[in-house]
Formats: structure tokens, C-alpha cells, sequence
């Protein structure tokens, strides 16, 4: 609720006014009654024509107050929900930027995407019910009243007792309801993922001959579904025919009283039926601020999922101050590599231990080793061994738990995030492209680059099929890089990287999906590149890193080995297991590609 | 005016109606990884359906027979809806007759000079008659409210069971041509479209035309002139109606539209989020995030105020129509063509009229649209059904021991009948061999386990199991042969132990952490929260893809079948763990036929067969030696992956 608050701050004038209009709209609706019967009471009385006319121009600017406010209120009311859920939306996303991958995956990508649309879209139409039908409940409620009351103080009496009676009946219709309605909501999920279950799972249930089992499981979900749901409509029924009782009894108590009244010239003959006007609007603005009301445990359930979002505090954040800026002023994001000495460590794990949140174990021990400029670094171990983590404490998407990673000397955690992957180049192990086109994707990199650039980076990637596309750098790629093979993806995805000048270029397992022969070439086209810079490979394939400077042979997230390939044959067991198993003909990817 | 405000109190059901249906509609996009990018369950990212049904007649009498069972409620609530509506528009015109009664008797006594009080012989005879006709069209409200409230929902549940039993009769064809989400929608979203129409419109809509009718000719009678006046404004306000139903659908459509294009774009850069962050663009990111969200709120509170501005437009044409009446009746009322009572009871029947009449219009609209859905419903069940499994008596049946022996005779088939893809396939897996297949992505390998599985049939030619047509064999029998390791493992909603044991119920825990240890699962599956009785989901993310396939492999080596399938079943599990697999495999395939969609070098060069496929057929088989050679593919293939 405190998110609520905070999103609709912005917006108070807005929502005071969408008030104002509402309670416009109201005070319109109540007067027509009085008026109709003032109109007929005095057309009897005086007979005159005059004040018929006249009676009517006041009906006909109560009816205009009343749709104009009505009209307007709907108006702002849908424009306050929209903004704010726009509010909800952006923060929301801006939030989830700065997580690291440990934030994020505490929800999900799925959840993520729920939280953003589909959740914010029942707070934005619960916003537009609430100020629509509950907000002016009250107001209507006194309001009716003391009009009833001006009328006649018995009147006003009688009707003040049946509000009181339908509250009553509302409150208790909610207490009752609300649970149900939770328990359908949750069995409509149930139902949907069940269903999605049994088709997903489809060739999987016939291998294994279970339809009757699926067949049960689902009429299961779909009787209990029914069950609540026939419970929901049994008990809107009861509320529906107890409200009709109700207004028989009030019809006649008001008729019978106000014949009494009327007949002790308390008040006039028409205004029995603007008393009966005013119990039925009442009575109809109760129930249906009820079936508001009771959808808003809901609303509340997906304003807490998105405050979960907003209000995570993210695990890594910048330093404080601007002493982080100063610190790597000088060099500059891309200017280094040109400047500074080879052989110089660029970033260097000091006994770097990273554990995650939850995890009983390290997935990185006392991580030890320096990747230097000019020099190509690699590390191997079988996936679970925790080789992709160590590109990502590079990238601070991860904080080591102990120990410290440092680049160009400094402390990664004393740099700002922007800085430091500025220096880098990364190349990820899912070869992930964004929609829009090859050269969209390529300026990722660098956003003012050029065609020329664009075609060297396109070059040493070895990304020459890009020419033979219709529309060359223009290309379409599809979300993801769907319309693209895995090599050609990768391709494009290690180009660009290249786009950028970089001190540090990481390649996480960036090579799997090239045949041998592109493999080969592109890290042929790519020694130039990186001379001044260093490099890290993260792979599977020994062919791939046969030639690297020195090896990290990871095992269980502790460095087995560290040397040349023929260092690591000579002395280090596990390299040479994985060797072997690849060398007997196993470990490249065969046949199927 | 007590009759126009019972028909807003159903109006109050309105709002009921509107907020159930975001309810069911995000409730349908299911949280989970998977479920997200391949198909938007949602109806918010669905693609616009019809709104109108092909032949709303058909639908309606096959709904109707569908019903059977349930007909004796919908007589009821017909009977129900003539009472009611019966005396609900009797009971205006019984008031005017109240309200000129008490008038008369209170000007008597002003007249005579004395205060007049209600009793039985002063208009409180009158006043309980008057409750006495509520209180009857009271009980017939009830009863047709309480009636209808099973109906739909009953209705619904049989159709549910319906696709229930629908769905394990469908061809895989139809599985492999429908996203998921289409179909789950089919059997949530439509439905509940359906029972949500049946359940308010329907009765509404028939109370609405007998109120409607009723009160009009009840106008006619009391002031034709009015009755006319009423009828001009009325005219009106539906082509209102028409008009804002119209525009609505446009708006909303367009709202969708945008919800669209910010789906795909939040989806796209939650999945790329690691490149925005290693690229710093994150800004850019945020700006093209915001932008579409803003779109967005643009077009949602256009479709939000039309939708919700339609009502009171409506209304004021209403309250126009009001203002006019009450002007000319009460000039009538002093000229004394009409009585205090009279007056009043034409307000009424002004009320009773006119909301439903607006309604009318907008239910009219809902009803199309339900239709449509059940429409898709329908053809959900017409699909065309998997030839039935010969008769029991007339199956054959492979004879026990089964040797495991698979051929392939002279097999056509093609996935369209118009289109082979083979032409003549023929081969035979001896018993105990290992036969592996190669081809590119796209080569058609599945298509082969597709006919080992009968989860399509072939067009010509037999495969046969030990010599039996499978054919000729009842599916259940067939399938308990085989053991299959599939590229996408699936685990179902349960826990591990429950999905371990999924071919085999009633394994002992003994038994499903041997098969576990055998799939080298049993330390993952201790390491989490609730060992074996972990509970997960098919879309679960503290599961990887390598471990749900060695979930998926303990599955299969608990069921203990003659012949394995393994398609690509070892390709997201590393190179070390890999070997143990195969390790475990090979000591499984020992006296086992297996077939093996093959990654691996050596799995291929030891392979007994090698098939080796192109655009949906066999173009080589041999052996490793054999095929290279033959210097064909087979050859150009291995020599361009392995020099």
C-alpha cells in the first residue's frame, strides 16, 4: 500500500480532482429525485405551468452536473490509472537493471514479465473501480441521508436503518467471499497449469501409456474448480435475492410511513417516492462497492509482487561518492589499451571466493591468477565447475564473497559498474541478439560506429554471411537472434563485442557452435585485434585453447591446474581426464550440427 | 420508483461481471520461464480471435444438446423468468393504483380536517397486496437466480471433461500445428467466457426482453403521446450503444496491440539483461521500456474512459428523455389527464425499460462473442481422433520374452499425405544393436522415433516389432517396449520421487534412488531442500536442463524397457558427466535395442547402424567404416566437423 502511495503522490492534484468531479457527478444523481418531486408536489399545489418549466430546467441542470461529472470523472479516473500504472510499469523495470543475476533470478524472467504486465494491469483497473464505485460510497451514503432527512426526519431515520441493514449484508457477503475467491483464483492457476502440463508432456504421457492418469488429474482440477465456482454464484445468488427482500420490506415500510407522513402534513405525497429513489441507489451503490471490494485482495496481491521488485534493494551497488569516477579518470573506457605496457595484469582474482546466497558450498574457492595485457588466458572444466561465474565476477554481476577481483590494479568494488564494463568486451555464453537489425545489434558496442567499423568487426568475427543477406547490415534479426543459426549467432554476437575497444575481452564458451575450420580462422582474425588487450576464454573444447598462454584448468569451482597445455599434461590429473575423454574422438560436438 | 431500481440492482451485477473478467484473465498467463516466451498464454498477447460466430444456430443447438441432464434448470429458470417478469411489471401499474388510493384518502381527510393515518381500510390493504405481488415475483427471482447458478458452471464442467478426454485422442499432429497456450485457452478462457455469458447475460437478456415489452405496452396504455417520446429517445440511446460497442472493440484492440509490443519488448531485454548490463545500455534500454509503457497508457485510458464513459452517455440521453416526460407529464398530471399514481407508475416503467434496453444491446454483443468462443471449443472437439486400437480380441501381440527386434518394411510416409518425405525406408535394428541417427537440425530425426512411437502413422510399408505389425498392436503395448529420453525433459507438477516413478507408480523409494544413482541424479536430488519429496513444477527454475534430463533418465531406467530411445539426451550435460551417463547407459542398452540421436563421436563410431538423415528421410545407413567408405554424406559431414 505504501508503493500505492508513493505512485499516486505525483498525481494528488490529479486525484483530487477526479474526487471533486466524482462527488459532482453524486450530488447531481441525489437531486434529481427531490426535484422531481418538488415539481410534482408544487404542479399539484399551484397548478401552475410555470413552475413546471422551471422545475424542469433544474431537473434538466441536475441531469447535465450529474453525466458531466460522471463523464469527466471517468475521464480523469482513467487517465490517474493509467499514469500511475505507467509509474508502476517503468520503476518496475528501472529497478530490475540494476540487479544482479542473483536479484533477478530470486523472481524469475516468467514472474518478471507478470509483474510487469499482467499484474499491473489489475492494480490499473482496480484503481479505476475503487475511485469510481467505493471512494464516493460514503459521501453518497451521508449525502442520501440528510437528503431523506429534509424530506422528513422519520424518513431519514428509516432510510439511515436500511443503510445500516445492506452495510451489514455487505461485510458479511466480503468476509465469506474473500476466501473463496482466493481459492478460485489459485484453482483457476491450478487449472491452467495442469492443462499446460498434460500438453506439454503430451509425447512423454503416451510413451508411458498414462492418459487415464492424466485424464484424471484434470477432472479433478476441473470439478474442483466448478465446485468453488458454483459455491461463489450460490452465495451472489443469496446476496441478490436477500437484497430483493430487502427492497420489498423497504417499498412497503416507506410506502405505509409515508402515507402516515404525508397524511400528518410532515411532507408531501411525491416525495414518498424520492425517499424510495434514494434507499435504491444507496442499496445499488452498496453491493456494487461489495463486488469491488471483494476483487481487491487481489489488486493488493500483485501491488506487494511489484513492491517485492521496486523495493529490493540490489545486491551490488555503485560506490558512494565520486571518488570512483576520479580514481579511473586518466585512462579512460577505451583509450587504455594503447597506452599501457603489456605484460600488465588487467584483471587479477586475489584469492577470490564466491558463494552463493543460499548455497552450502563455494561455487568459486580461493581463485588465484592474473589474466595480463597481450596475453591469452583460458580456463576449462566441465560445466557445474563454475567457469561462467568467473567472467561474471569480472563483470561485478556477482560480488566475491571474499578475497578480492581487481582491474588494472584497482578494486572492482571501488570502480562504478559503468566504468568498469565499459573496459570490457564480453562475449556471452548464450548468444543472445536483440530485435531491430545487424547494425542496430552491432552498435551495441559503440553507438556512434560507423560502416567501415562495423565491416572490420563483421571480418575478424568471421561474419561474412551477413553480405550475402538481403539488406546486408540492415538485415532483420528477430528477437533473440531466432532467424539466425547458433554459429551465425555467435558470430555476430563475438563482432559485437568487437565493436568495442576494449582492455579486457571475455569469450564465454563463445566458440561451441563454429565448425572447426571458422573456429580456427576467427581466432586467427582475432590475435591482432587483442594484442594490446587481454583476453579471457572460457571453453569446453581443448582444440579451442590449445595455444592459450596459460590454462586454469577449474574443477569444482577450485583451480586444479594453471599453466601451458604441456605444462597441464605433465602435471595435472583432471586436465589431462578431460584431454583424454576428448582426444579418444568424444569431445567435439559431432554428427548433428 | 422501486421497479426501475430492481433493474439497476441487477445493473449491480454489472460490476461483478466486468471484475471477474481481469480475473480469469491474468490468472491464465501462468508464471514460468517456459511458459512466457513460446507462447503467451495470456489473453493479453493472444492473437485477436473472432468475436462473432461462424453460425450462431448451429452452436446454439449443439449447446443446447450438450446440455441434456441440465435442461429440466433451464425449463425452470423459463418458467421462472414469465412469472417474474409477470408481476414485475404488473407491480408499477398496482402502485399507481396505491399511490391514487392514499392520494384520495389524505386529500378526503385534509378535506375533512382530520390527520389521516395508514390502516387496513386506508390504503394498507392496498400496501400488503402490493408486497404480496413483489414477494411472489421475488420468489420467482430467486428461484430462476439459484437455478441458473449451477447451470453454466455444470455445463462448463462437462465440456471441460470433455477436452479432457478429447485431448489423449488427439493425434500428435494436432499438439505439434497448436502452441499451448491456444489450447489452454480453448479450455479456460472460452469456457469461462461462455459460463459468465450463460450465467448473467442470458438471464438478464430474458428478463430484459419481457420488462422491456411489458412496460412499454404498459406506456401505451397510460399515455400514448409519452410512450412515443420515450420510444424517440430510446432510439437513440441504442444507436448510442452501437456506436460506443463499436469503438470499443477498436480501442480495446488497439490496447492490446500495445500490450503487445511492450510484452515482446520487457520479454526481450529480461532475457538479454546480461548484455544490456555488460554493453552499459542500460539507459537506452530504460528509454525504449518507457516509451512503449507510455504508449501504452495512452491507449489504455482511451479504451478505459470509452468503456466506462459509454454508461453515463447512455444514461444522460436517459435522464433527458426523463426531464422532457416529467415536463409534459406534469402538465398533464395539473390539466388532470393524469393521475398522481399514474405519473409515477410511468417513471417506473420508464426505468424498468430503459436500462435494460441499453443492455440489450451491449448482451447482444457478449452473447456473439461467447458464441464465438464455444465455437472454438467445438472445434476443439470435432478435431479428427488417432485411429482407435484394434479390438483386444483382434490386437496381436508381440510374444513374451520380447527380443526387442525393430524393422522398418518398405516404410512411406510424410507428414502431409500429399507430401513424402519417404519414400521407401527399409532397415532393421537387430536385437541388443545400438543405432544411431545423424543429420543436420531439421533433418527430420524425431520423425523417426515419431513412427517407432506410432505418435504418427506411416502412409505405407509396416514396421514391425519382432516380426509383429505394430500396427496391428493396441498403442499401450507397444509404447511399454520403448524407454524415451527426450531433447525437452518433462517433469510434471509433483515431486522428484513422483516424477522418477512415473512409468512404474508403485516403486518402492528403494527403487527410485537406485534408478536415481544409476542416472548420477541421486546427489543432486539430496542436495535440495526436500530430497526426494522436493516438490517441482514442469516451468521450474531451480532445476537445470541437464539435471531434469537425468531426472528424466532415472525415469526411463526405472520402467526397465526392451528398447531405448535417447534423443539428444546427454547434450546439456558436461563432457565428464556425460561419460558416467553413457557409462550407466551402456550397462542399460547391454541385451537392449537402442535408438540414439547421436552428439557424440564415439557413441556414432560405435554404433551397430548409422542412419543418417536429410529432409525427412534415410539417405545413408551403414556403419562408421562402411559409410565413409561409401564417401557420400555420411563422409562429407564427419570430415567437415572433424577434419
Amino acid at each position: 500500500m505504501k508503493l500505492l502511495w508513493r505512485f499516486l503522490k505525483p498525481h494528488r492534484a490529479l486525484v483530487a480532482v477526479t474526487l471533486l468531479v466524482l462527488l459532482i457527478d453524486n450530488t447531481g444523481t441525489l437531486l434529481v429525485p427531490t426535484m422531481l418531486a418538488n415539481m410534482v408536489n408544487t404542479g399539484i399545489a399551484s397548478g401552475s405551468l410555470d413552475h413546471i418549466v422551471s422545475g424542469g430546467a433544474l431537473m434538466l441542470g441536475a441531469s447535465m452536473l450529474a453525466s458531466g461529472g460522471a463523464l469527466t470523472g471517468a475521464f480523469l479516473a482513467a487517465r490517474l490509472a493509467a499514469n500511475v500504472a505507467r509509474d508502476i510499469r517503468c520503476a518496475i523495470y528501472d529497478s530490475s537493471l540494476a540487479f544482479s543475476g542473483g536479484d533477478f533470478e530470486r523472481f524469475g524472467t516468467g514472474s518478471m514479465i507478470t509483474r510487469s504486465l499482467n499484474d499491473i494491469n489489475v492494480i490499473q483497473q482496480s484503481i479505476i473501480a475503487t475511485i469510481q464505485m467505493v471512494l464516493p460510497l460514503p459521501f453518497l451514503c451521508v449525502v442520501g441521508i440528510i437528503m431523506a432527512c429534509m424530506i422528513d426526519i422519520q424518513m431519514g431515520l428509516l432510510l439511515a436503518a436500511v443503510t445500516v441493514v445492506v452495510l451489514v449484508i455487505a461485510a458479511v457477503t466480503i468476509k465469506n467471499a474473500a476466501p473463496i475467491f482466493m481459492r478460485l483464483q489459485g484453482l483457476i492457476d491450478r487449472m491452467n497449469v495442469v492443462l499446460r502440463e498434460s500438453i506439454i508432456g503430451v509425447r512423454v504421457i503416451r510413451a508411458f501409456t498414462k492418459e487415464r492418469r492424466e485424464e484424471r488429474r484434470l477432472d479433478e482440477v476441473f470439478s474442483n474448480y466448478a465446485d468453488s465456482a458454483i459455491k461463489v454464484n450460490m452465495m451472489f445468488a443469496g446476496v441478490d435475492a436477500a437484497s430483493f427482500l430487502l427492497m420489498n420490506f423497504t417499498e412497503v415500510a416507506v410506502l405505509w410511513l409515508g402515507g402516515d407522513r404525508v397524511g400528518a402534513h410532515a411532507m408531501e405525497i411525491a416525495s414518498i417516492s424520492a425517499v424510495l429513489e434514494y434507499a435504491m441507489l444507496i442499496l445499488f451503490y452498496i453491493m456494487a462497492a461489495q463486488m469491488v471490494v471483494l476483487t481487491l485482495p487481489r489488486a493488493k496481491a500483485c501491488l506487494d509482487r511489484a513492491a517485492a521488485v521496486i523495493d529490493l534493494e540490489p545486491e551490488i551497488r555503485d560506490p558512494q561518492g565520486g571518488a570512483a569516477g576520479a580514481a579511473t579518470e586518466g585512462r579512460g573506457a577505451a583509450g587504455g589499451a594503447g597506452a599501457a605496457e603489456a605484460g600488465e595484469a588487467v584483471a587479477e582474482f586475489d584469492h577470490a571466493t564466491f558463494r552463493f546466497p543460499d548455497a552450502d558450498e563455494d561455487t568459486l574457492h580461493d581463485l588465484h591468477f592474473a589474466c595480463r595485457r597481450g596475453q591469452t588466458t583460458a580456463i576449462i572444466g566441465s560445466t557445474g565447475s563454475g567457469k561462467s561465474t568467473v567472467a561474471k565476477l569480472l563483470l561485478r554481476f556477482h560480488d566475491v564473497t571474499d578475497g578480492a577481483v581487481r582491474f588494472c590494479g584497482e578494486d572492482i568494488r571501488d570502480m562504478s559498474q559503468e566504468d568498469l564494463r565499459a573496459r570490457i568486451a564480453y562475449v556471452p555464453q548464450k548468444a543472445w541478439l536483440f530485435s531491430g537489425t545487424v547494425a542496430s545489434n552491432l552498435r551495441f558496442g559503440n553507438e556512434g560506429a560507423g560502416e567501415a567499423e562495423m565491416r572490420h568487426a563483421l571480418d575478424v568475427a568471421q561474419g561474412h554471411f551477413v553480405y550475402e543477406l538481403s539488406g546486408r547490415l540492415q538485415a532483420k534479426v528477430s528477437q533473440g537472434g531466432t532467424n539466425f543459426s547458433g554459429g551465425q549467432r555467435q558470430r555476430l554476437s563475438i563482432a559485437r563485442a568487437l565493436m568495442k575497444r576494449a582492455d579486457l575481452y571475455i569469450f564465454d564458451d563463445s566458440f561451441s557452435a563454429l565448425d572447426f575450420k571458422t573456429d580456427a580462422a576467427l581466432r586467427r582474425a582475432l590475435r591482432p585485434e587483442t594484442r594490446d588487450a587481454a583476453v579471457l576464454i572460457i571453453a569446453q573444447r581443448i582444440s579451442t585453447i590449445l595455444h592459450a598462454d596459460q590454462i586454469v584448468v577449474l574443477k569444482d569451482g577450485v583451480v586444479e591446474g594453471l599453466g601451458t597445455h604441456d605444462e597441464l599434461m605433465e602435471t595435472c590429473e583432471v586436465y589431462r581426464a578431460i584431454a583424454d575423454s576428448q582426444m579418444k574422438g568424444g569431445g567435439r560436438d559431432a554428427g548433428s550440427r | 420508483m422501486p421497479a426501475a431500481d430492481r433493474e439497476r440492482m441487477q445493473g449491480a451485477q454489472d460490476v461483478r461481471g466486468d471484475e471477474r473478467a481481469p480475473l480469469t484473465g491474468a490468472a491464465t498467463a501462468p508464471e514460468g520461464p517456459d511458459a512466457v516466451p513460446a507462447d503467451p498464454g495470456s489473453p493479453e498477447s493472444d492473437a485477436p480471435e473472432s468475436e462473432v460466430p461462424r453460425d450462431a444456430v448451429a452452436t446454439v443447438r449443439r449447446l443446447w444438446s450438450e446440455a441434456a441432464g441440465q435442461r429440466w434448470r433451464f425449463a425452470i429458470v423459463l418458467v421462472s423468468v414469465v412469472f417474474y417478469t409477470g408481476f414485475s411489471v404488473a407491480a408499477p401499474a398496482f402502485s399507481a393504483r396505491v399511490i391514487d388510493v392514499l392520494w384520495a384518502d389524505i386529500q378526503q381527510a385534509f378535506a375533512e380536517g382530520r390527520p389521516f393515518v395508514v390502516d387496513w381500510g386506508h390504503g394498507g390493504r392496498e400496501i400488503l397486496v402490493y408486497l404480496g405481488i413483489w414477494s411472489a415475483a421475488f420468489v420467482f427471482y430467486a428461484t430462476q437466480t439459484f437455478t441458473m447458478a449451477g447451470f453454466a458452471e455444470r455445463l462448463n464442467l462437462a465440456l471441460r471433461n470433455r477436452i479432457a478426454r478429447k485431448l489423449n485422442r488427439l493425434p500428435l499432429a494436432f499438439f505439434d500445428a497448436h502452441k499451448p497456450g491456444e489450447i489452454v485457452s480453448r479450455a479456460t478462457n472460452d469456457l469461462d467466457k461462455m459460463s459468465e455469458v450463460l450465467q448473467t447475460g442470458l438471464l438478464r437478456l430474458f428478463t430484459a426482453v419481457g420488462s422491456v415489452v411489458g412496460a412499454i405496452v404498459m406506456m401505451f396504455v397510460y399515455s400514448p403521446l409519452l410512450a412515443c417520446i420515450f420510444l424517440a429517445f430510446s432510439a437513440v440511446s441504442i444507436w448510442l450503444t452501437k456506436v460506443a460497442a463499436r469503438k470499443t472493440l477498436a480501442l480495446a484492440a488497439a490496447r492490446q496491440a500495445w500490450v503487445g509490443h511492450l510484452t515482446g519488448a520487457v520479454e526481450e531485454a529480461y532475457s538479454g539483461r546480461v548484455i544490456i548490463r555488460a554493453f552499459n545500455r542500460e539507459r537506452a534500454s530504460s528509454g525504449e521500456i518507457h516509451g512503449l509503457a507510455d504508449k501504452l497508457a495512452e491507449a489504455s485510458w482511451k479504451a478505459d474512459f470509452l468503456t466506462n464513459a459509454a454508461g453515463p452517455a447512455i444514461r444522460f440521453v436517459g435522464r433527458l428523455a426523463q426531464v422532457v416526460i416529467a415536463v409534459i407529464g406534469c402538465g398533464m398530471l395539473v390539466a388532470g389527464r393524469l393521475t398522481v399514481g399514474t405519473f409515477q407508475a410511468f417513471f417506473q416503467y420508464i426505468m424498468q425499460a430503459s436500462e435494460p434496453m441499453t443492455q440489450m444491446s451491449m448482451t447482444v454483443n457478449t452473447l456473439q462473442s461467447a458464441l464465438a468462443s464455444v465455437e472454438r471449443v467445438f472445434d476443439i472437439l470435432d478435431e479428427p481422433e488417432v485411429e482407435p486400437d484394434p479390438a483386444p480380441e483382434l490386437a496381436l501381440h508381440v510374444p513374451e520374452p520380447v527380443r526387442g527386434r525393430v524393422s522398418f518394411e518398405h516404410v512411406r510416409f510424410g507428414y502431409l499425405p500429399d507430401k513424402l518425405l519417404m519414400h521407401d525406408v527399409s532397415f532393421t535394428a537387430e536385437p541388443g544393436q545400438k543405432i544411431a541417427i545423424v543429420g543436420a537440425t531439421g533433418a527430420g530425426k524425431t520423425t523417426l522415433i515419431n513412427l517407432l512411437m506410432r505418435f504418427y502413422e506411416v502412409n505405407g510399408g509396416r514396421i514391425a516389432l519382432d516380426g509383429v505389425d505394430t500396427h496391428a498392436m493396441s498403442r499401450a503395448e507397444l509404447r511399454r517396449n520403448f524407454g524415451m529420453v527426450l531433447q525437452d525433459a518433462w517433469l510434471f507438477d509433483g515431486t522428484i520421487a513422483e516424477n522418477i516413478a512415473y512409468g512404474k507408480p508403485d516403486a518402492t523409494r528403494e527403487e527410485i534412488v537406485r534408478a536415481a544413482k544409476m542416472a548420477h541424479v541421486d546427489f543432486f536430488v539430496r542436495t535440495m531442500p526436500a530430497g526426494y519429496d522436493t516438490h517441482v513444477a514442469n516451468d521450474a527454475e531451480n532445476i537445470s536442463q541437464g539435471q531434469r534430463q537425468l531426472l528424466t533418465i532415472a525415469r526411463v531406467i526405472l520402467t526397465d524397457p526392451k528398447i531405448l530411445i535417447l534423443d539428444e539426451a546427454t547434450s546439456s550435460v558436461d563432457t565428464r558427466t556425460e561419460h558416467a551417463i553413457v557409462r550407466a547407459m551402456e550397462n542399460l542398452t547391454a541385451g537392449r535395442t537402442s535408438f540414439v540421436i547421436a552428439h557424440r563421436l564415439s557413441t556414432i563410431v560405435d554404433a551397430d547402424l548409422i542412419l543418417v538423415m536429410s529432409a525427412g528421410t534415410i539417405i545413408e545407413q551403414g556403419t562408421h567404416a562402411e559409410l565413409l567408405e561409401e564417401g557420400g554424406a555420411y563422409a562429407a559431414l564427419y570430415n567437415s566437423q572433424f577434419m
